[in-house]
């Protein structure tokens, strides 16, 4: 059964400690919402607080972003840093940003081949142990007009990277997190869900998954992002945590300033 | 999907070719990602040829990453911020046009997207003295309307031409060649053809919608397809030539709120990281007036809702600028 939390002030900050602890068992996160909702400046957040040094509040350890959509903004990134920082020098920036790694890739072959390649990276630098995917759905409308009629070469090569990405998070202990964009109308089909509808409505989400199989059974905790309307002029986002396997549901809400996410 | 074939890379030969092909290895990616051993006794390879043709494949054709800080000082060299030519317009974008983004201007039929374009392609090329490339799809770029602009900002004709001669013009109709022109660009610059006048700092593409809204509808995914790989194009000339993109779009209204919203659907949403709408304000005696309300609908650095008022008159968008001769605005 489900037990639904709702939490105010810093819910995922006390969650990504849950998190880490969890990290080294491979967990695969997954950040779905529409335009606009807050999933990049999420991941902002969640860059900075593990490049940051121990002093500033972060955890030292090295991030590969994947980049399928030219999304990333390094002079956001930036900014945000400067603000956690208590004395942002350059050098110190630096230092920080000497532990993120990027990768653009152009396309679904390109990704699997980059992932491939990625195995020797991940052999070479013990302390990498977050992998972002911004975004994992980039290539879902060109994979499908490429695939013709037939529904397994449309998925092919994403069903491939998914295999290869749960291989290397289980063999290098790393933890995934991937957003998926979405794009499509919400499912009057109730069965398409993975996660049972009772519990959607509960947390009061729209999601219709449209990935291939093995990515959505490979994922562990599904955020929903979504705008929160309220009368104030201050711009509210909200994200519904829902733990695939033990159905848990964890609400919780933020706001975007010039110095990121806060709670 | 690239096929393999021989030459493809160093110890690829045409015999290792047909007997990996006998086995169902036929394309890169198949040869990566099977087994290697197994395709060693299978095809009686040799499995040291494998591997390093595997290592040599994968170099080829997979992207490299690139640390954070040297990427960091790459950016802070390359990317430059564009002035739009109008103050208020500025305020709204943070500055200007940033090179390396796609910004949306979005809007009704009327609204003033052609006329916010073009003040912006003879800013770049008569105040900022870069190339702009202005793809128009709808036509409604007239070069007569381009020199009056240009004449507002200086009254010496020679500057006038040098300014006009910095805007190349492309009339796309359909997407094909659109994208044809987009891979043409990229190709001159990645080749290093060097035209008289230099690199293409602003791209301006009016309007995006006009090619794509035929496409979409029906159950085919081929529309949604060509329109983002059309939005891969932008991003790419974008980011890796420096370019400020600058795209127009329609809009719709929300079936459920009644809101205005931009048309191309959700899969488009997510790819400018600014967006500007462009309202028109009923004048005070219900007459059509030329002021334009533009606010922020989407921004990466700045809070959404944001609104200023622009003036489209005989000078666009654009400010008196000192150097303009005596003809008032």
């Amino acid at each position: 059964f489900y037990t639904a939390h709702i939490l105010l002030i810093n819910c995922l900050v006390l969650g990504f400690l849950i998190l880490f602890s969890f990290l080294f068992s491979g967990d695969v996160v997954e950040f779905h919402g529409p335009e606009g909702t807050g999933k990049t400046e999420m991941l902002y957040h969640l860059i900075a607080r593990c490049v940051l040094p121990k002093s500033g509040g972060g955890l030292e350890v090295e991030v590969m972003f994947i980049d399928t959509d030219y999304h990333f903004d390094m002079l956001r990134l930036v900014t945000i840093l400067e603000h956690r920082l208590s004395q942002s020098t350059e050098e110190m920036i630096k230092q920080c940003l000497g532990r993120l790694f990027l990768v653009n890739c152009n396309s679904s072959t390109q990704l699997l081949l980059t992932l491939y390649s990625l195995e020797n990276k991940f052999f070479a630098h013990p302390s990498l142990c977050i992998v972002i995917l911004d975004s994992i759905s980039a290539f879902y409308w060109i994979d499908r007009s490429n695939g013709g009629e037939s529904f397994n070469i449309q998925e092919m090569n994403l069903k491939r990277c998914a295999e290869f990405l749960e291989k290397l998070v289980r063999e290098h202990h790393l933890a995934l997190f991937a957003t998926t964009q979405m794009i499509m109308q919400k499912s009057s089909n109730s069965t398409e869900s993975s996660i049972p509808l009772k519990l959607l409505c509960e947390a009061d989400v729209e999601y219709r998954p449209y990935l291939c199989k093995s990515w959505q059974q490979m994922v562990t905790h599904r955020i929903f992002f979504s705008k929160q309307c309220n009368f104030s002029s201050s711009k509210t986002f909200s994200i519904v945590s829902c733990h695939t396997k033990k159905n848990h549901i964890i609400k919780c809400s933020f706001s975007v300033a010039e110095c990121g996410v806060q709670f | 999907m690239v096929i393999l074939r021989a030459g493809l890379c160093p110890g690829l030969t045409a015999e290792m070719i047909q007997l990996l092909k006998a086995n169902g290895i036929v394309t890169v990616v198949d040869l990566v990602s099977s087994d290697l051993e197994e395709v060693a006794r299978k095809c009686s390879l040799s499995y040291k040829a494998l591997v390093a043709v595997r290592r040599v494949l994968l170099a080829q054709f997979s992207a490299f990453p690139v640390n954070g800080a040297d990427l960091y000082e790459e950016l802070k060299s390359s990317t430059a911020i564009l002035s739009t030519g109008s103050r208020s317009l500025d305020r709204l974008l943070d500055s200007g046009l940033y090179t390396g983004e796609v910004t949306e201007l979005t809007g009704a039929p009327g609204s003033g997207k052609t006329q916010v374009c073009l003040s912006i392609a003879v800013s770049t090329s008569h105040d900022l003295k870069q190339n702009v490339l202005y793809v128009d799809s709808t036509g409604g770029f007239t070069a007569s309307r381009l020199l009056q602009l240009a004449q507002t900002r200086t009254g010496d004709e020679e500057e006038q031409v040098s300014a006009l001669q910095r805007i190349q013009v492309a009339r796309v109709f359909d997407v094909y060649k659109m994208l044809d022109v987009l891979q043409e660009l990229r190709c001159s610059v990645s080749q290093q053809v060097l035209s008289s006048l230099g690199p293409v700092k602003v791209l301006v593409v009016d309007s995006v919608s006009a090619v794509i809204c035929p496409l979409l509808g029906g159950r085919q995914a081929e529309g949604l397809a060509l329109m983002m790989q059309l939005a891969r194009e932008l991003k790419t000339l974008a980011r890796e030539l420096s370019m400020a993109v600058v795209v127009t779009n329609h809009v719709t209204r929300d079936g459920s709120s009644g809101h205005l919203k931009p048309a191309l659907g959700r899969s488009w949403s997510f790819v400018p990281s600014t967006r500007v709408l462009l309202e028109s304000r009923e004048g005070t005696w219900g007459k059509a007036s030329t002021c334009r309300i533009a606010s922020l609908t989407k921004s990466s650095r700045q809070p959404t809702g944001i609104e200023v008022e622009l003036d489209i008159g005989s000078c666009g968008v654009l400010e008196e600028s000192p150097a303009a001769s005596g003809e008032g605005c």
